[in-house]
């Protein structure tokens, strides 16, 4: 099928999809942001059991493959008398994983931070509160601004766990075996959702590295 | 007993263990009003770790550590209103590296003596004329040279108009061109009766601006005199050895 | 002392109220997550999960073999196609850094093509596109081949910034000795580049073990799909899956531990190397 045909039958299908992706995106990495934070603090906080789950809690879905906890979450857990919506077991899915990747960032955000600028605003006389928010905070997201910004796209990528189960309506590459099973879609179909992909990668590559050089600390 | 009796820093007994090593064997030293004292020795004497109990950034296992008479807390708001009072300088100067010089030396009056940004900002830039450091007030720390970020790093502590100053090898992250700049800084403060503690390996710049000189080796305080006496007729063996080993370079 | 990581450093020694506190919430907390896994334990029972016919297989050998099989041709695919990651990524990292311009373009655009596109629509292409064409790949290349052409635009950029931390005295070291570009690259400078991304390196293979996961839409015999098949056996779906997923997490626990172990050593080398 050319690309005309197909945009004329499908044109408002793929815009959905498009549509879709980016929702799931943009809700999973704000989701995943903040489970990220309060992770984080979990993992530097003086209490141990809390340390250890944090850092269990990173090891398990920074691990585990999308698709096994997909199929846990949609399969596995309906016997333990848990049912989920399949586009809740999606969106959990798509915010465990990045949530654990973003608190390692921040952890590497954190590490650049020299240990010594902590001495010296205690010897200051600051609080743990005014040295988190004026020293540890600021430095530690400036540093983590490309991290995240790539953390965003793999979030993009890992969206489309949506397409492996019933999902209504599609996402990118639901949309295209939902095609290929009506029409002879063949390659044009995939390279359209693959432009549309790739697209949305470099403008939110862009817009991080425009970001990063605003907020970087000379080094 | 005055005022001026009560030293500002009294360590009494003071004994610290990393493990099994027992680097700070029962100290007990006292630093006056004004008084310049300065602790030389081979590394791993104890010396920085004794400058850092000070101010609690080590912790002792026993023994007393007072601030004009007062113990240090050991926790939370008046550990840091005592720390605010005592101002400290780092061997790797350690300026806040996401923000200006002028931000790095307000930050502190501004946050905890609650000083207007105005004011504390009028008294940074005077303070940062006086240790030559003026022009740099809008760089960040990594366009500056390591002599001017230690400068910047004694105005930001002089910004808190502390009781006393500690120094922790200030010069031994420099290059030596750039010692002589801080130490006329350190002996500029001396002159204006600063209270100081300073850890040095900077012999010579002991010997002018010290009223007081302690040898420590081995976590104890071996010899403690006045820089004449000590450099010219050290009483202790060890001391001698290491006069003399510094003597050679 | 200040040689901590900021994670050590972050909270002081304590003094006597303040580990009062933390040993008080020592306490809660433990009692938290006690509490959470009983609630996790009591759903187990309630819903008959720990029931033998579930678990009982799992102490026969045939079954650990079937699972072994499967592993064994995910670590294969995994294994597989990261090489060929690092082959395509190679040619591209080559393409980016010559000094042509077309091949520039070309080698850039087909590297951010790979990095921007999920690896789903790259084995969606290979299992409805590709067999119209008349090629009929095995379902072990179905999987294999999208695998590594999703991985090997990360895997050239991982080349490039570890080409690009190679020290530039080096270049001109052996320019000074004589030795020609090509000769220089491939002696000189690759052998270091490709010590410095080792690390980054196994964590790609992580990855393209996670997205070998996905051999069931190819009906490719994996982990997963062996899974499947005890699955339909015993109809034990909860516990089959968990300790698959276990499984996946440990392997890939493992190669993330030895990619971090790696990278400090490199780090630490490196460190020295500058002090030098």
């Amino acid at each position: 099928m050319s690309i005309q045909a197909l945009l004329t039958e499908y044109g408002d299908k793929y815009l959905q999809a498009l549509l879709t992706t980016w929702r799931l995106t943009a809700v999973s990495f704000a989701a995943a942001f903040l489970i990220g934070i309060v992770i984080t603090v979990l993992r530097v906080c003086p209490v141990r059991p809390l340390r250890l789950f944090g850092d269990f809690y990173v090891q398990i879905f920074r691990n585990i493959p999308g698709a096994a906890l997909l199929i846990l979450l949609v399969y596995a857990l309906p016997y333990l008398q848990i049912v989920f919506p399949y586009d809740v077991c999606v969106m959990i899915a798509t915010i465990l994983i990045p949530s654990a990747f973003c608190s390692e960032h921040l952890m590497s955000g954190m590490n650049t931070i020299s240990p010594g600028q902590i001495e010296a605003a205690r010897a200051l006389g600051l609080t743990f509160f005014q040295m988190i928010r004026r020293i540890i905070i600021p430095q530690a997201l400036r540093s983590t601004v490309l991290p995240m910004t790539n953390l965003l796209v793999a979030t993009m990528l890992t969206t489309s766990l949506a397409s492996q189960v019933p999902m209504r309506p599609h996402d990118l590459t639901g949309i295209v075996s939902y095609i290929n099973t009506r029409a002879a879609g063949g390659v044009t179909a995939f390279v359209i959702s693959a432009v549309l992909y790739c697209a949305t990668a470099l403008v939110i590559g862009r817009v991080g590295s425009l970001i990063d050089r605003k907020v970087r600390i000379l080094r | 007993m005055s005022q001026t009796d009560i030293p500002v820093i009294e360590l009494k007994n003071v004994n610290k263990h990393f493990g099994d090593l027992h680097v700070l064997q029962d100290i007990s030293l006292r630093v006056k009003k004004g008084e310049v004292v300065v602790i030389i020795g081979p590394s791993g004497s104890g010396k920085s770790t004794l400058c850092r109990t000070i101010n609690r950034l080590e912790t002792i296992d026993s023994g007393e550590i007072l601030i004009e008479g007062e113990p240090v807390p050991q926790e939370g708001k008046k550990l840091a209103e005592l720390r605010s009072r005592i101002g400290m300088v780092f061997q790797s100067f350690n300026l806040f590296a996401h923000m200006s010089i002028l931000d790095n030396v307000t930050l502190a009056p501004v946050d905890v003596l609650k000083k207007s940004r105005k004011e504390a900002q009028a008294e940074a830039m005077v303070l940062l004329e006086r240790v030559g450091v003026a022009d740099q007030a809008y760089k960040v720390p990594d366009q500056l040279s390591g002599g001017q970020q230690q400068r910047a790093a004694i105005a930001r502590a002089l910004a808190m108009h502390p009781k006393a100053m500690l120094f922790d090898e200030p010069t031994s992250a420099l290059d030596p061109e750039m010692i002589g700049e801080v130490l006329n800084v350190m002996t500029e403060l001396a002159s204006e009766g600063m209270t100081m503690l300073i850890v040095t390996h900077e012999m010579n710049f002991a010997r002018q601006v010290a009223d007081r000189v302690i040898f420590m080796d081995g976590g104890k305080i071996v010899e403690e005199n006045t820089p004449e006496e000590f450099f010219e007729h050290p009483a202790s063996e060890r001391a001698q050895n290491f006069l003399s080993t510094i003597r050679d370079h | 002392m200040t040689n901590g990581s900021i994670r050590d450093m972050l909270y002081e020694t304590p003094g006597p109220k303040a580990r009062k506190r933390i040993r008080c919430f020592t306490v809660l907390a433990i009692l938290l997550l006690a509490g959470l896994l009983a609630l996790v334990i009591r759903q187990f029972a309630v819903t008959g999960q720990f029931a033998e016919k579930y678990w009982s297989f799992f102490t026969r050998v045939t079954t650990w073999r079937f699972l072994g099989e499967g592993l064994l041709t995910t670590l294969k695919a995994a294994l597989t196609g990261s090489a060929i990651a690092f082959a395509l990524g190679f040619l591209l990292m080559r393409g980016k850094i010559r000094r042509n311009r077309v091949l520039n373009a070309v080698s850039t655009a087909l590297i951010e093509f790979t990095r921007g596109v999920p690896t789903l629509l790259f084995i969606y292409f290979f299992f409805l596109v590709v067999p119209k064409t008349g090629w009929k790949p095995s379902a072990f290349w179905k999987i294999t081949l999208p695998c590594a052409i999703s991985a090997c635009g990360v895997v050239a950029e991982a080349l490039r910034s570890g080409v690009n931390a190679v020290p530039k005295g080096q270049t001109e070291a052996a320019l000074s000795l004589g030795l020609t570009e090509t000769r220089l690259f491939y002696k000189v400078i690759f052998p270091q580049a490709f010590r410095f991304v080792i690390p980054s390196l196994i964590a790609e293979l992580v990855i393209v073990l996670k997205d070998t996961t996905f051999a069931y839409i190819v009906t490719c015999a994996d982990l997963m799909q062996n899974a499947k098949v005890l699955i339909s056996n015993y109809d034990a779906m909860l516990s089959v899956y968990l300790v698959v997923a276990v499984i996946y997490i440990l392997i890939n626990y493992i190669l993330n531990k030895i990619s971090d172990r790696l990278a400090l050593k490199l780090r630490r080398t490196q460190a020295e190397v500058k002090k030098a």
